[in-house]
């Protein structure tokens, strides 16, 4: 019964308006993040935020404890199991891959 | 057997009481009538959802006659959002009270956006150009915004297909995260809710600690669980329809006898009012306090956050 929607109800992306850094990717596959949730998103180990979205493996991505959190479909894995280790120096939390 | 195994392990004086707080104060823990350390339970109720989730809803038709519903739309009644409200709603998987939020303010919106085209029947054309020159609210939901978390990633699928179906898209976003472990900032929503959800968090201090954290100043914390029947006519027949009906209807509806097991099972093991209460205001929440729905089969715990 919802049909009124301002922006894109018929498309079948994560995304909302178009104005985020990431609607404009080239391939369909990974689904762009809700450019609305960096407002709110925190790393959950260190409650700082998030240093960057990183478009290219399609992460969020923590750089002071050196983890990505993975974007699955759209939505973002924010559970520290989660996380993926980007340096080779570890910091103090264990993480695998997903 | 399993209600004479039922009422053995309810009968153990230590486990009992300490368990049923939801705090982990041993290696033991809880998981219905099972006693499990917390890495288990953590793992059984992640699997529980993993496999219920496509049936979720249907379930909860089925259990409760469709009145979850209503139980539902009391929730989001009683926060009253007004356009503009920030969202939080934690263990929100198939988006149950989200869709209703989305549905409260919109319809809050338009009658704001009545009024106001009422009071511009006598104003000059200027004069109307100029107000929607300056109206920040363009779109219909006034600014409001709901973030669904959940923590279990096939709650959450079914969720945002079901936005998708329905045409839901503004104002919505969906997150993987813990209630434990929040992954959002200090003093940053108008309203956290879980509803039926906190039953299943292992540490549900945690869980509250957390949701004081993420709440502005002013901010509501609001509750929706089943919860403990006093009268004891009542709970006779409650206890027969549960152990008796629902897990069958399990089985024929989901082909999953054991979730709908350990759902009967962990309703009698979550806490009471009084005790929840007590824990909301552990977490610093002040005017706590509750609303039983149906002779307290479900109740609705508010505090806030000043």
């Amino acid at each position: 019964q919802e049909q009124e929607q301002s922006s894109g109800s018929g498309s079948g992306s994560g995304s909302d308006s178009g104005s985020g850094p990431d609607s404009g990717s080239g391939s369909a596959r990974p689904q762009p993040l809700e450019p609305s949730l960096l407002r709110f998103l925190v790393c959950p180990l260190s409650k700082r935020p998030l240093s960057r979205y990183e478009e290219s493996t399609n992460e969020l991505i923590n750089e002071e404890l050196g983890i990505a959190y993975p974007i699955i479909d759209g939505i973002p894995n924010m559970v520290p199991e989660a996380a993926r280790r980007t340096h080779t120096k570890a910091p103090a939390e264990a993480s695998e891959q997903p | 057997l399993w209600r004479s195994r039922c009422r053995v392990l309810l009968s153990r004086p230590a486990a009992a009481p300490r368990a049923r707080r939801g705090l982990a104060a041993g290696p033991e823990m809880h998981f219905g009538f099972q006693t499990v350390t917390e890495e288990e339970r953590r793992e059984k109720i992640y699997q529980v959802f993993e496999n219920v989730a496509k049936k979720y809803d249907v379930m909860n038709d089925s259990m409760t006659l469709g009145i979850h519903r209503v139980w539902k739309d009391i929730l989001v009644h009683k926060m009253n959002p007004c356009p503009g409200t920030l969202l939080l709603d934690v263990a929100g998987g198939t988006g149950d009270i989200a869709f209703r939020f989305i549905n409260y303010v919109r319809s809050v919106r338009q009658r704001q956006l009545q009024r106001k085209l009422k009071h511009h029947q006598n104003l000059s054309w200027q004069e109307i150009f100029e107000s929607y020159q300056n109206d920040k609210f363009n779109n219909s939901l006034g600014d409001s915004q709901v973030v669904v978390c959940d923590i279990n990633r096939e709650m959450l699928k079914v969720g945002k297909q079901k936005a998708q179906h329905l045409g839901y898209s503004e104002g919505l976003s969906w997150v993987l995260g813990n209630a434990e472990e929040l992954p959002f900032d200090d003093d940053k929503f108008d309203v956290y809710t879980i509803a039926f959800g906190i039953r299943n968090v292992t540490r549900i201090d945690l869980a509250l600690q957390e949701a004081y954290r993420v709440l502005k100043p002013g901010g509501r914390f609001l509750c929706l669980e089943f919860s403990h029947v006093s009268n004891p006519l009542l709970s006779r027949l409650y206890d027969l329809y549960s152990f008796q009906v629902i897990p069958v209807l399990g089985e024929v509806i989901a082909g999953d006898w054991r979730s709908y097991q350990y759902l009967v099972e962990s309703i009698r093991q979550f806490p009471p009012q009084e005790e929840l209460k007590a824990m909301i205001e552990d977490a610093g929440f002040f005017k706590v306090d509750y609303e039983n729905l149906n002779f307290g089969i479900v109740a609705i715990h508010s505090g806030f956050k000043l």
